[in-house]
């Protein structure tokens, strides 16, 4: 499915300066961006359609650069929740990083959406290879993820405190 | 306690799959043991996250402040890792965690061990890729709770 969303040609060239000015990437060495940058290529997403879908293999994480994209669960009787919605500048997926490397939820495009996405594979090798980089990078992800624990919980405290 | 029978219990978690034997020396020589009664609060909302737990017997719950009521989010017991998250963040904690039994656990000095993983990368990338797997289970725990509510 990835694949005919990839604008290869384009990714060596461009995509460095777009992830050094990222947040996300924010204060990493320029090294590391270079090394990063092999795992990067351009997807786009049409307005509906799915980036993960729960259960399948998780093998990519993704920069969102324009669009916005609802992360959804699915609910016995009442079909898709969603849980989240991200937008520009935001990082979408880290199941790649945690076994057993599926995804727990979906993630549905709900305007037309630009993402660059990093290879989990490529990622993790890089991270074995330099546990500088490895470090760098799941610091980044592991804030990421507390952010998010913290607004879920909130969220199920808000739901219950009335 | 002395830090050599600290190092073997943490030589004996399930931690011990992620750390290598040095690594969990490293968390060791940064270890105590701490017992709390029953009813005792470990970290109140807005305490500094200077310290985080593993929870070697006892229960544990979390607790957050609604508007109106305290809620828990989650209890935890033998094995569980309690407080991971905050450490990174430097807001203070965002909830509270209280006793629900005696509680033995070994608290880590989490600022020295953040300097650590600065100066040992290998060891700053075993740490916050359990800390990953911790928060991850957590997130997906609440994510859970969260359909329920929906869904009901």
């Amino acid at each position: 499915m990835l694949g005919e969303y990839l604008e290869r040609g384009t990714a060596m060239e461009t995509l460095e300066p777009i992830l050094v000015e990222s947040a996300f990437f924010k204060g990493m060495k320029k090294e590391y961006m270079q090394l990063l940058v092999g795992c990067a290529s351009n997807v786009r997403f049409e307005a509906g359609e799915f980036i993960l879908q729960e259960g399948k293999a998780a093998n990519a994480c993704y920069l969102i650069r324009h669009g916005k994209v609802a992360l959804e669960v699915h609910a016995p009787k009442r079909g898709p929740i969603t849980i989240q919605t991200l937008g520009e500048g935001e990082v979408l997926g880290w199941s790649w990083l945690v076994r057993p490397y599926h995804w727990h939820f979906d993630a549905r495009a709900v305007e037309p959406t630009r993402a660059i996405a990093l290879d989990g594979e490529c990622l993790r090798r890089k991270s074995e290879e330099d546990c500088c980089l490895g470090y760098e990078l799941l610091k980044r992800f592991s804030l990421i993820m507390v952010e998010r624990l913290q607004a879920a919980r909130f969220q199920l405290v808000n739901i219950y405190d009335v | 306690m002395k830090v050599d029978t600290l190092a073997e219990i943490l030589h004996g978690h399930p931690l011990a799959q992620e750390f290598g034997p040095h690594h969990l020396d490293m968390l060791a020589e940064s270890a105590r043991d701490v017992h709390f009664d029953k009813g005792w609060i470990i970290f109140r909302e807005g305490d500094e996250c200077g310290t985080f737990y593993l929870v070697l017997s006892g229960k544990v719950a979390l607790e957050i402040k609604g508007p109106n009521r305290s809620f828990q989010i989650q209890t935890l017991g033998a094995g569980d890792e309690l407080g991971w998250s905050s450490v990174l963040m430097s807001e203070g904690r965002h909830f509270q965690a209280r006793a629900l039994e005696p509680v033995w656990a070994l608290a880590f000095d989490g600022t020295r061990l953040l300097q650590t993983c600065r100066e040992d990368p290998s060891f700053g990338f075993a740490l916050m890729h359990r800390l990953l797997g911790v928060v991850s289970e957590r997130l997906q725990a609440t994510r859970l709770q969260l359909m329920d509510v929906y869904a009901s």
